[in-house]
């Protein structure tokens, strides 16, 4: 346990490409580490709280995110014009984007995520795919289409119902639900000129539909050439592919099960020699019993802070150690696992109108403060909500001896939570948290859509 | 010009210096650590056989447990122990095997430098002991070349020292260890370039307490004179009986034309912890010190001085400190002129005290007796006579030179329960077990300390204590917090 020798380079000041409460989250580990943070804000976010947290601020561009926290060349300008040793894309916006990471490299600057070739081996679905089958992972049965024909050959194979994607998707976008074989044709046109236009590359590819899937995802951490693995998290609770609420570990999953699954992610790692954090996402089918590689995610979640309450880990102050060239300090025997964390999203939405948007001022917020109680947040009191960007305002994270435990103080806690001015999605959180079904762990990923109608019956 | 490295002392001598070696806790060190690693310091002087066991005894906190945390925090500073090679925790010597396995398991742990301390300056206790460090795998082992005024500790004197350290693979570097901090820049001009003469190139340190300031001024210089690096204190560590303050050295160095790179800006946050956490805790800061030229004559090193007054003032005598100062001048020059550093300056004082409060050497130590019957080694100069036959002609005294030799670690396996850690067996072997019991009981140790919640913290804590409280609100500009006692009797906010 000795002192090591470091390959790369000490980051004192670290530039944050990103915003929100991710911003807030990078700029508190670098107070931490005596790391001077810069934050890089749109004009929207100047005179937002992590504006006010950073060490200094730099403009990055106009509040439209294309002309700011989208364009590499600007992020590296502001890189360069207060000489940070490195930038933090956080996840979202350029996070995962090879260009930005190779401009950094050229501008000889730190970028805090994985190499150019592995952004492109994991951002590209099919790439992706094709690198957990080398590495011995199982997907789900499926293949490219580039035809119609090419499309019914796949189809014979995998059986209906299918999913087409788009190759260039992600997180939900660019995905169609296939009946039967008389929707394949009209699907794939539709789903084919969709992903021209939404992503720019009209490939699509079709996936066995798993009726009943539970989405698990494994934390991991390389340092390019070992990786650990840091448990997993259970972020079934979706709604049109966006999570809610997620939890760690994945509860009611079976020892053998959970071990093949922290190997595959580790194979994974092995296999792309893998440097930073990322999470080998999986869909683990309830009737099979099994497990299938979906996609890799190269960045920081939204969701890291579970797997840092049960870990007892700073995963950005590991993803910048690893980013300045220090081998791993974590063995994977010394990962244990204590408790059950969950985290509710708290967003700017009005759930009672189908989940729209509801920018704006906040008028109070009141965070309830305790033992395993976190809330990462970037909003306060007179805090503008800009209608650009996302609408996440808050995660309540709990940490509990058990998942009941953990779930009951998220209860209590959310019932302190106050933030007002604004419609969120705390009603629904409590309404969540009080449902049996889901109470009992294990949900699959349809269940909050069925959940959700029940309570807008209900509240006819 | 040159390039000139810092070892920051803080957390193992300017602790010991200043807040009588208690004021640390693991709590403060895991928070600090990663601000001190992004420093830039050469190494820390971190800790010692004495801090672990005031960490077992005074903290119940579990100090191998505190390395650990402070090498995952710090992966690529230095972190420095300091030795005699002779003892770990207790003041009796232990069996060279012990103190091998001592060595492995702070390497295990996280230490990767050690200084080979022995103010006798027994060379060959020295190479043996820094042959053992080097089997133990330790990176970079230091010698010390303990710096005193005396007839016998001339230029010359040291000068032979160092050529022996430099002669000897094992060890990598050297340092000028000046505890009293009475190493003038006059003196340092004839005696540093005698060092360096005989070093052939072994880098060399320089380690002098600001204690009656002339310190700075040594090390404003030093660097011209073949100092690589100078050991500093960060804030409220710094100064007093402590070490120069890092951020002021910095600027003189600077000053004086040699480069110094360091992150300024990480070494201001260190700064700043170590004054928010004095305030916090209600402990002294560091403080310029005026130049006292009866300090030359006693030469009561770092801590003890302010280990000594307390504990006059805790026998009601505070008023002998004038008398004890003088007694201690005598006690030193009746036992040979040791140097005033770990652990003669304990031993001399704590028998002037005796001097002071009773007949002369009616009551002595055991660590004095040992002293006498040579367990520590060779004295610089003969013991007066009279007093040697005072001390050796009681029962005490025959009953210590008939103990048995210290036992190997196998023996001392067999002691106690089986299956414990190695590390907990070398606890356990040299501390009354019942204090690794209550370390074990309380773990594990805290690790999150920010000093600007102390004042809440404690408001919170009186709070819970008084039940009449029902509701409080506190409201400043920018901050309204509130506390309701629930009805299970725990209070949320």
């Amino acid at each position: 346990m000795g002192r090591v020798a470091s390959t790369g380079r000490r980051i004192h000041r670290l530039l944050i490409a990103n915003r929100g409460e991710i911003a807030a989250r990078v700029i508190r580990t670098c107070g931490r580490l005596g790391i001077e943070s810069v934050l890089a804000a749109s004009d929207a976010d100047l005179e937002s709280l992590p504006a006010r947290l950073a060490d200094r601020v730099v403009r990055l561009g106009p509040a439209d995110a294309a002309r700011s926290y989208l364009d590499p060349a600007a992020v590296v300008r502001a890189a360069r014009a207060v000489e940070a040793d490195a930038v933090h894309p956080g996840y979202g916006f350029l996070s995962e984007n090879p260009s930005l990471a190779r401009a950094c490299a050229a501008a000889g600057i730190v970028f805090i995520g994985p190499t150019p070739e592995s952004l492109e081996a994991v951002g590209d679905k099919l790439t992706a795919r094709s690198h957990a089958v080398a590495a011995g992972l199982p997907v789900v049965p499926g293949g490219e289409a580039a035809d119609l024909a090419g499309a019914q050959a796949v189809a014979a194979e995998v059986g209906y119902p299918l999913l087409v994607k788009a190759v260039g998707g992600g997180g939900g976008r660019g995905m169609k639900l296939v009946a039967g074989p008389g929707d394949l044709a009209r699907t794939l046109d539709l789903a084919v000129s969709e992903a021209a236009a939404a992503f720019g590359d009209p490939r699509v590819y079709l996936e066995r539909f798993v009726s009943s899937g539970r989405h698990v995802e494994l934390q991991i951490l390389g340092d390019g050439s070992r990786a650990v693995a840091l448990g997993d998290r259970d972020c079934s609770v979706q709604r049109r592919y966006q999570k809610l609420f997620e939890e760690a570990p994945a509860p009611l999953l079976s020892d053998a099960l959970r071990a093949e699954m922290t190997a595959a992610a580790l194979a994974l790692a092995g296999h792309l020699r893998y440097r930073g954090l990322g999470t080998v996402e999986l869909l683990v089918d309830r009737a099979r019993g099994t497990f299938y590689f979906l996609e890799m995610n190269a960045r920081i979640q939204v969701e890291h802070p579970v797997t840092e309450m049960v870990t007892g880990l700073d995963l950005v102050a590991e993803q910048i150690a690893v980013a300045e060239g220090l081998p791993l300090r974590i063995r994977q025997e010394d990962v244990v696992l204590t408790g059950h964390a969950v985290e509710c999203r708290i967003n700017a939405e009005d759930w009672t109108t189908g989940f729209r948007p509801s920018p704006g001022r906040i008028d109070r917020v009141v965070l309830p403060v305790g033992e395993g109680l976190r809330v990462d947040t970037h909003v306060q009191g007179g805090s503008d909500v800009p209608p650009h960007y996302d609408s996440l305002l808050a995660k309540l994270i709990v940490h509990g001896t058990d998942r009941d435990d953990a779930v009951a103080r998220a209860r209590a806690a959310l019932d302190l939570l106050r933030i007002e001015g604004v419609a969120t999605t705390v009603p629904v959180h409590q309404a969540l948290l009080a449902d049996p079904e889901f109470a009992a762990g294990g949900v699959d990923t349809t269940f909050f859509e069925r959940f959700l109608d029940q309570q807008l019956v209900g509240a006819r | 010009m040159a390039d000139v490295g810092l070892v920051d002392v803080s957390l193992r001598d300017g602790n010991q210096s200043l807040w009588g070696a208690t004021g640390l806790r693991t709590a403060h060190i895991a928070q600090v650590a990663p601000l001190m690693e992004r420093v830039g310091f050469r190494a820390l002087d971190y800790s010692s056989s004495t801090a672990m066991g005031v960490a077992v005894r005074t903290h119940r906190e579990d100090p191998w447990e505190r390395l650990r945390l402070t090498r995952a925090a710090m992966p690529t500073t230095k972190l420095q122990f300091i030795g005699t090679g002779f003892r770990f925790i207790s003041w009796q010597n232990s069996h060279p095997e012990t103190m091998q396995l001592v060595y492995d398991r702070l390497v295990v742990n996280g230490i990767d430098r050690v200084v080979v301390l022995d103010p006798m300056h027994d060379m060959d206790a020295a190479r043996e002991t820094a042959r053992r460090l080097k089997q133990a795998g330790v990176d970079e082992v230091i010698g010390a070349l303990t710096f005193t005024i005396s007839v016998v500790h001339d230029d010359a004197f040291y000068a032979d020292l160092a050529g022996q350290f430099a002669a000897d693979p094992n060890f990598d570097r050297v340092y000028v260890k000046d505890p009293a901090g009475i190493l003038s820049a006059e003196r340092a001009r004839t005696l540093l370039p005698a060092i360096v003469a005989r070093l052939q190139g072994t880098p060399l340190e320089l380690h002098s307490h600001a204690t009656i300031g002339l310190s700075p001024m040594t090390y404003s210089i030093a660097p011209e004179l073949g100092v690589e690096v100078v050991q500093v204190g960060s804030g409220a560590l710094g100064n007093g009986s402590s070490l120069p303050e890092a951020r002021r050295t910095v600027a003189n160095l600077r000053a004086m034309g040699h480069r110094v790179d360091i992150d300024d800006r990480a070494l201001g946050m260190v700064c700043d912890f170590f004054d928010g956490l004095a305030v916090a805790e209600e402990l002294p800061v560091g403080r310029p010190q005026d130049f006292d030229a009866a300090f030359l004559h006693h030469q009561i090193a770092g801590g003890v001085m302010t280990t000594t007054r307390r504990q006059l003032s805790e026998i009601g005598m505070e008023h002998r400190f004038d008398a004890l100062v003088e007694e201690v001048g005598v006690v030193r020059a009746e036992m040979g002129h040791p140097i005033m550093v770990t652990p003669f300056p304990q031993m001399v004082v704590s028998q002037a005290l005796f001097n002071v409060i009773g007949e002369r050497y009616a009551n002595v130590p055991d660590q004095v007796i040992r002293y006498v019957l040579g367990s520590f080694g060779r004295p610089t100069a003969p013991i007066d006579p009279t007093v040697k036959d005072r001390i050796l002609d009681r029962p005490r005294a025959r009953e210590l030179a008939s103990e048995p030799p210290p036992p190997p670690p196998a023996e001392l396996r067999k002691r106690f329960r089986r299956g414990i850690s190695d590390e907990e067996l070398l606890l356990r072997a040299h501390m009354p077990e019942d204090q690794v019991d209550a370390m074990l009981a309380a773990a594990p140790a805290p690790r999150h300390f920010n000093p600007s919640l102390a004042p809440v913290l404690t408001l919170l804590h009186e709070l819970g204590s008084r039940t009449s409280v029902h509701d409080l609100a506190v409201t400043t500009p920018g901050l309204r917090m509130s506390v309701r006692r629930a009805s299970g009797g725990t209070s949320v906010g």
